[in-house]
């Protein structure tokens, strides 16, 4: 199936190749040279091309996991003209040459796509043009650098950016938005047979298709197009090309696009020796699936079969990906009261009833997918600017009972507390000649909490090393010029030692083997973190370690950089040592930072309080999984009977998300905003915590009404990464806290008396332990500690033992106590271990 | 028979980190493959249809974090498991070394019924790396396999799909028997002794 790749695209694999930028000389063209631009063809182009449309969230799901999902804009792109087609259709093409209709203009018209992550400064230019329209071309032209141009594409594509001349592009394959989609795609398909990886629109995203819609809602009353579906970013696809060139709906097949047909075509695709309706229909229904036998099916290079295997593929894996799901109707999720109605409807077409009966995985997708219409409808609704306020209006949910928070005592309104800090307002908080903080460190951290940081001017730099404590907050300028200076010496001793370490072959046999392996599981980790974020993009320098598993692929200064500083921590701290997972927790530093120095001392400032996640006994995750169950019950005593019920309350479902703070589930620029908000402490040192509980809360309805089974639960968890909304999320989580806050305040009134246990209270311990509603089973695993030792932490034999907020079945208001793992949320003090627990537990070469 | 309710297959899937378990399980139900797949954290499972023996069941495949420590937290999604995939690296003698460690560890925390008779597969991946890079050789895996009980034994290739499929048939096979064994709450010990010339096939690659 494979074609060899064209020339003009660099090789996925193997050979190195930088990121993808604009030349410098790019730059250097203003917008009065329009005409000069250069012909795309050349590879290495000085010039830009111009930009006529542009759509940004355009993905390429390279794989089944939304992780690797690639975002990027698809464009309309026009080279300077007559220049004649710019690429041959490859020989064996049998209908490149007898298209009478190709006009030179379509050929200098590139349908392109580019991954942001290859944007560079370009992408001001991009958002710029795809802010600007598509009511008509941008009067002004936007140059931009030149994608390569390509008329096949190899299996591991997404990574790089692409541009097919519209002359070239037999058909597109158009799969709105529906139930079995969750996203709208199209597809490309060459005339010289090859099909693009489907690009998706995630429509909820992109504003311009937002813009879109409530344009046609304003003017038409509907946020449908004439045909019936709702507006979506592919429909504008269809509508800039359809202003350069023909496109023909196909009879046969209605998601077929044929673009510029001539009459060669029209035929090929109606009857003779191409598919008929019938071996369409095969193909849907996988009749021929992996039979390669089938001669008839192997021969003959067509297009439309292709992609009609692909499409047909990619629906049974997205299918796939989900749990057995148990036997429900699409009914009942469109009986759900909080569908919207084009939604409603849809779900009573007899096809999507068809379809989720025949999967019954589709429902889980079917629910998802009405969560996310539903959501964004709300979204425009508010504009995209989340106020407290409006978070709070649109919370379904028992917990939903918010009241909306108040202005401040200090007069701030919310939008202005919501504002990032700037530079500039760092700057101040300041004395400008001592550099001592003139306002208390809680003001600032207030504020950073309620306002992040500006992303773009570079205050984070500054910023984060006092929050991950690297510099004290009452530090005068020069106190912290001479810390900085003695960290530096002390981060090029600890590289020395590691280094000497490998080289000497020192220490133990059995240090030494867990060297290299740490060395190894490092350098494994590394090449795998954030990859897609520019700076750990790309391979551009040989391996320096011949014996590495990516010897052969190369690696680049940041990796290497990583690599030093995870070893250096290894060594740091060699009670504990690395552990999967730092990794994720090091890159944001390092990205912001971009000193090995300066952020290894940041990450060590981190993992300070992050430490406890680590541990080999795990207890520090354990505590954290059980205050969870314990603040769920208190606040959420209905979902946390459901989760009984499904044998969850383990919790064990938001261990990923606990281990690195929501890394895997936010976007790594959210990520950073997100982190120095939770650095703050400002109102609990495990606000973390209630972050959780704000996700879990958004989806309590779905889980209570859909989920049957643990696995359904950590399959619909895992899979919300990367649908999450910050902002809101932290508003929920921030009300979530007040509420809690206020409980236990009225909890403690109540049971004055007896008065409330003090924290780390031990009661009596019967074994096995029976929680309220946990289905009688005993829910902690205490045995298993992994060495077989037996052993349990401190840690864990207190939490066990202790009383749990009676939310449910457990009688009487009296009798509700908080527990001390919930008392502990109201603490502002950073959860630090001590050394000694740390080598105890820690697990590394120093324990 | 009973009436035709659905089969769900609950495969675990154990090793070393960075041994391609993730990748293993891709290729297997996705038909893809990415070099740049996250370190797993916590536990994700796909699954996948298949007919086994003219019966459609459904397999789901767990995927854990390698590094030892997470282990502990195994016992949430071990129980239940009808088969359990270990999976180390030819190229790291290391991740050879603590297959039965990682077996004896499942045993303990997924306490099944009949410890003896409890499937177990061994794949060995990353063939594609070449011979020079290569340390563990077939035989010794084989007969670290034989020693077991006759643990069926497949090397594999995620990255270029070599024998994944048939590893997977025979995993899906095995992990049926088991799940019938104990839906029939008899004892079938000799429900492991299957598959032998599979073992061979996946040997000769």
């Amino acid at each position: 199936m494979a074609t060899p790749p064209t020339d003009s695209r660099p090789s996925t694999s193997g050979s190195p190749s930088s990121p993808y930028s604009p030349t410098a000389s790019f730059y250097d063209m203003s917008d009065d040279e329009e005409g000069e631009y250069s012909t795309i063809r050349a590879a290495k182009s000085e010039k830009g091309v111009k930009l006529l449309y542009t759509k940004s969230k355009t993905y390429i799901h390279p794989s089944a996991s939304a992780k690797d999902n690639v975002p990027g804009y698809i464009a309309l792109i026009q080279q300077k003209p007559g220049n004649g087609p710019n690429v041959s259709s490859p020989p064996s093409s049998p209908v490149a040459s007898s298209s009478t209709r190709r006009t030179a203009e379509t050929a200098n018209i590139l349908l392109a796509w580019v991954p942001e992550s290859s944007m560079g400064d370009a992408r001001d230019i991009y958002n710029k043009v795809e802010q600007a329209g598509s009511s008509s071309p941008p009067k002004q032209s936007q140059l931009v650098p030149p994608p390569p141009v390509t008329t096949s594409h190899n299996a591991g594509l997404g990574t790089y950016p692409f541009a097919v001349p519209v002359s070239d592009i037999f058909s597109i394959l158009v799969r709105p938005p529906s139930a079995g989609w969750w996203f709208g795609s199209i597809v490309i398909n060459t005339r010289g047979g090859d099909s693009f990886p489907a690009l998706f629109f995630h429509d909820s995203e992109c504003q311009s298709t937002i813009d879109q819609r409530k344009k046609l809602q304003r003017e038409n009353f509907s946020i449908s197009t004439e045909g019936g579906g709702m507006f979506w970013g592919g429909d504008e696809i269809m509508r800039w090309l359809k202003r350069y060139t023909v496109v023909e709906r196909s009879s046969q097949e209605p998601s077929i696009y044929l673009i510029d047909p001539n009459e060669v075509d029209k035929l090929g695709f109606g009857t003779g020796g191409k598919p008929s309706s019938d071996k369409v229909r095969n193909v849907l229904e996988g009749k021929h699936k992996d039979e390669p036998a089938q001669s008839q099916w192997q021969n003959v290079e067509d297009p439309v079969v292709k992609v009609l295997k692909q499409a047909r593929w990619s629906f049974l894996e997205k299918m796939s990906q989900v749990t057995t799901f148990t036997r429900r109707t699409a009914q009942a999720v469109a009986e759900n009261k909080n569908l919207p109605p084009q939604v409603r409807r849809l779900m009573q077409d007899p096809q999507v009833q068809t379809v989720s009966e025949e999967f019954d995985s589709a429902r889980l997708y079917l629910a998802r997918w009405a969560m996310g219409i539903a959501e964004q409808s709300e979204k425009e609704r508010s504009q995209r600017v989340w106020s407290a306020k409006e978070a709070l209006e649109m919370e379904d949910s028992e917990v939903g009972q918010f009241e909306i928070l108040d202005v401040d005592a200090q007069g701030l309104s919310l939008a202005d507390k919501r504002k990032p800090v700037t530079l500039k307002e760092w700057n101040g908080f300041f004395n400008s000649r001592t550099g001592s903080l003139e306002k208390t460190p809680d003001e600032v951290k207030e504020r950073i909490f309620h306002g992040g940081l500006d992303e773009e001017d570079g205050v984070r730099k500054e910023a984060w090393l006092f929050l991950l404590g690297v510099y004290e907050w009452n530090s005068t300028k020069e106190e912290r010029h001479a810390k900085m200076n003695s960290l530096r010496d002390e981060y090029i001793r600890l590289k020395g030692a590691w280094w000497e370490r490998m080289v000497d072959e020192q220490g133990t046999l059995e240090e030494r083997e867990w060297w290299k392996e740490q060395k190894m599981r490092i350098e494994k980790d590394v090449h795998r973190t954030d990859r897609h974020i520019p700076i750990f993009a790309g391979e551009d320098i040989p391996h320096p370690d011949l014996d590495s598993p990516f010897a052969e692929s190369g690696t680049n200064v940041h990796l290497e950089q990583m690599k030093d500083m995870l070893l250096t921590y290894n060594e740091y701290n060699r009670d504990l040592g690395y552990v999967q997972g730092m990794s994720d927790l090091l890159a944001p530093i390092y990205a912001v930072e971009q000193d090995d120095a300066v952020a290894f001392w940041g990450f060590v400032g981190f993992m300070e309080r992050m430490e406890r996640n680590f541990l080999r006994d795990q207890s520090g995750m354990r505590l954290q999984l059980l205050t969870l169950d314990h603040l769920v019950q208190l606040l959420d005593p209905k979902l946390y009977a459901h989760l009984a019920k499904l044998d969850s309350t383990n919790f064990f479902f938001f261990f990923r998300m606990l281990l690195v703070w929501f890394k895997r589930e936010f976007e790594f620029s959210a990520i950073l905003r997100l982190w120095e908000g939770l650095w703050t402490d400002s109102l609990s040192s495990n606000f973390h915590l209630f972050i959780a509980v704000a996700i879990l809360e958004k989806h309590r309805n779905v889980i209570i009404e859909h989920l049957h089974g643990f696995d359904e639960v950590l399959k619909y968890v895992n899979e919300l990464s990367g649908t999450i909304d910050l902002p809101s999320t932290i508003v929920r989580a921030e009300s979530l806290f007040r509420r809690f806050q206020r409980t236990v305040e009225s909890i403690d009134r109540k049971s004055n008396f007896p008065a409330a246990p003090l924290p780390r209270q031990r009661l009596p311990q019967p074994p096995p332990v029976t929680r309220p509603g946990s289905n009688g089973r005993p829910r902690q695993p205490s045995s298993s500690d992994a060495n077989g030792s037996g052993s349990t932490s401190a840690r864990e034999r207190t939490t066990v033992g202790d009383h749990v907020a009676a939310g449910i079945g457990a009688g009487k208001e009296e009798t509700r106590v908080i527990s001390s793992e919930l008392r502990a949320l109201l603490s502002r003090e950073i959860p630090k271990l001590d050394k000694t627990e740390v080598r105890e537990h820690g697990g590394g070469v120093g324990s | 028979m009973a009436s035709r309710k659905k089969i769900l297959l609950k495969v675990i899937i154990l090793g070393d980190s960075g041994v391609g378990k993730t990748s293993l399980m891709n290729q297997y139900v996705n038909k893809k493959f990415s070099a740049s797949y996250k370190a797993t954290i916590g536990a994700d499972f796909l699954t996948k249809e298949v007919l086994v023996d003219d019966r459609l069941v459904t397999m789901q495949l767990w995927d854990t974090a390698g590094q030892e420590r997470f282990q502990s937290l195994g016992v949430a999604f071990y129980r239940g498991a009808d088969c359990c995939v270990l999976v180390y690296d030819v190229n790291n003698s290391k991740s050879f070394d603590t297959l039965d460690s990682w077996r004896d560890e499942f045993l303990i925390q997924a306490s099944p019924m009949d410890p003896e008779s409890f499937p177990f597969v061994v794949l060995g991946n990353k063939v594609d790396m070449g011979e020079d890079k290569r340390v563990i050789s077939s035989k010794r895996a084989s007969a670290f396999c034989q020693a077991k009980g006759g643990i069926p034994y497949f090397e594999t290739s995620a990255k270029e799909a070599v024998n994944v499929d048939q590893a997977f048939e025979v995993i899906a096979r095995n992990a049926l028997a088991q799940e019938e064994s104990n839906d029939f709450n008899a004892d079938y010990p000799e429900v492991i002794a299957i598959n032998m010339g599979e073992n061979d096939k996946g040997c000769a690659c």
